[in-house]
């Protein structure tokens, strides 16, 4: 088991591994690498602080690192952009975070293979003005898409916005590196060879490395795909005057069959009620706006164009209105970058207060869309019934599935919570309001998270009755590879991992 | 070069847009003053800068457009070319 252990001559073998340069055990380095955007108990902040923080700028630095720690038993928790909505680079044991920022440099761009090779500090946008002069894009599109990093979209086996043309990181990520939580270096993708899509040979261990929320090891470098740069963007919002009529479109357009559909995007009535609150696309909309529909296509000019003309004919004879150029493509535009939005919801009384945003997500078929909408507005009511520090701001569902968008949603409640007002009354029924929504993903047949992950207070006590046999595969795993369990310890109630002795 | 004119500092009167919602600038909405009294208070704000805000918000837009495709289709051009479906399109094709 561990505890931190992190003393002086642990700093010192840090700063000889990393440089001086490279350490930081002041406060305000520890204090801001402590929690993520997603709700965050403010009041025990304290509990959460990392003893030290390394930036280090080599495979092998990390990899020493990782040594250092299990000579030690100090947990180590890996950190790329921070902007993960589950709490993968929250340090539960304090211990030794690694930050990867400063490993942000473009190795190789190969046009021929098309691909491209990066450490994992770089983040999409960037990495995509660097790729621009070349014609190409790596089009993996978080909300996060300016400020997240490609190692975290690793480490939390991200969902893209346009996966439904382009794939979610785990079919954008060809192969990548990471240390192991033993200290060894190693590649992992389909089969052995870096820029190889597809291969039979030996155990899939990408998908093994990926979506561990840093409990599995730390990425070092990365292989992308590279697509060829769109020619033509195309987005149309359509407006509807119930959630059925909506509901119902969004299959229709999902299941179209058009190759250049990116996305398709279900707002329900609770989100339209909080966008025309602050929404200035929203708000002048008239009162039969109950619901919308976001569609977005992607490719070239003599494949997007007709594409669209039958997809606007499509949400047209299923009910939908189409809201207009402006809205329709500014609100796209405003999609890949939700980070920024500036946030504040309201209390019962209508008054204005700062309030940070969360959204619950899931993985939910079509069917059971409506029965999970109502059954998750009703959880969220009732905790702003009894603390009203928290705020319903209505639930979208978006295509979930790569290449095919059709199937299963990622669908996701946004909750406004007043997190300064947090306590641990307060806190703990948010925890508990959010193991009631995991459980209705899955007594609908869902998974607790489609792009998050599901190792938060709360949902995470769920997990192994999703995974059934697979959790206690989870653990055997995680004990093989991380025996002194200085990985990312405390995510995932992987400390199971390592009780009973040699039971395992 | 133009010195100080009280128009650029000065916004408007608000105009109410519904229960909760204010305007001083056509597309540009602010929450009712009175919702900002308790807990969070408006700032006051020179019109040029409201203006610079809205503007810079526009041109963050047009870039993301921009960042990921060289065009942007209108669905309100389509719309009405599909509505006189016998002309032919920019490209000379007829529209299906």
């Amino acid at each position: 088991m561990t505890a931190t252990m992190v003393t002086d001559p642990v700093i010192n073998e840090l700063v000889q591994i990393c440089g001086t340069d490279h350490v930081f055990a002041d406060r305000s380095a520890r204090v801001n690498r402590a929690r993520v955007p997603a709700p965050f108990p403010v009041h025990r902040w304290a509990d959460l602080i990392p003893d030290v923080v390394v930036l280090p700028t080599s495979p092998e630095q990390i990899a020493e690192v990782v040594k250092l720690a299990n000579r030690h038993r100090i947990p180590v928790v890996p950190r790329a952009g921070g902007t993960g909505l589950t709490d993968g680079a929250v340090p539960l044991r304090h211990g030794i975070l690694v930050d990867v920022k400063l490993m942000n440099e473009i190795l190789e761009i190969d046009l021929e293979d098309r691909a491209v090779t990066v450490q994992p500090g770089i983040n999409m946008l960037k990495l995509n003005e660097e790729l621009r002069p070349h014609g190409v894009i790596y089009p993996d599109d978080p909300a996060s898409y300016p400020c997240s990093l490609v190692g975290g979209r690793i480490g939390t086996s991200g969902w893209s916005l346009i996966g439904g043309r382009y794939g979610h990181t785990r079919d954008l990520v060809i192969s990548f590196e990471l240390v192991l939580p033993t200290g060894e270096l190693i590649r992992v993708g389909d089969g052995g060879g870096r820029k190889v899509r597809k291969s039979s040979s030996g155990y899939q261990l990408k998908h093994l490395f990926m979506g561990h929320q840093g409990t599995l090891g730390i990425v070092t470098e990365a292989t992308l795909e590279l697509v060829p740069r769109p020619e033509t963007e195309f987005a149309a919002f359509f407006s509807y005057p119930d959630y059925e009529t909506a509901w119902r479109s969004t299959a229709a357009l999902a299941r179209s069959g058009l190759a250049t559909l990116a996305g398709v995007v279900l707002f329900d009535e609770w989100k339209l009620a909080y966008l025309r609150r602050d929404d200035e696309a929203y708000i002048p909309q008239p009162d039969s706006v109950r619901c919308v529909v976001a569609t977005a296509m992607y490719g070239t000019t003599d494949e997007v164009r007709p594409a669209a003309k039958r997809l606007l004919r499509i949400g047209q004879e299923s009910g939908g209105n189409y809201l207009g150029d402006e809205i329709s493509q500014g609100d796209w535009a405003s999609r890949h970058d939700r980070y920024a939005t500036p946030l504040h919801g309201r209390l019962r009384d209508g008054q204005v207060v700062p309030m940070s945003w969360h959204c619950e997500d899931a993985s939910i078929n079509w069917t059971a869309l409506p029965q999970v909408r109502r059954e998750w507005h009703d959880i969220v009511a009732q905790l702003a019934d009894r603390y009203p520090i928290f705020d319903d701001w209505g639930m979208f569902a978006y295509t979930n599935g790569a290449f095919k968008p059709w199937g299963d949603y990622l669908t996701e409640i946004d909750v406004g919570i007043w997190e300064q007002e947090l306590d641990d009354e307060s806190w703990a029924a948010w925890v508990d309001a959010k193991r009631d929504i995991a459980a209705v993903a899955l007594a609908h047949g869902g998974s607790i998270s489609a792009c998050h992950g599901s190792c938060r207070e709360g949902e995470v006590d769920l997990v192994p009755q999703e995974m059934g046999g697979g959790f206690e595969v989870m653990k055997k795993v995680k004990r093989a590879l991380d025996p002194n369990n200085i990985m990312n310890p405390g995510k995932y109630l992987l400390d199971q991992a390592y009780e009973g002795g040699d039971r395992l | 070069m133009i010195g100080f004119r009280l128009s650029a500092q000065q916004p408007p009167e608000p105009e109410r847009v519904n229960d909760t919602v204010v305007k001083r600038f056509d597309h540009v909405y602010e929450v009712d003053p009175a919702l900002m009294q308790e807990h969070v208070r408006q700032h006051e704000f020179p019109a040029w800068e409201t203006k610079r805000i809205v503007d810079g918000r526009w041109d963050h837009l047009d870039w993301m457009h921009a960042h990921w495709a060289d065009r942007v289709l209108s669905g309100e051009e389509l719309l009405a070319e599909s509505a006189q479906p016998d002309q032919l399109d920019d490209e000379g094709v007829r529209p299906e």
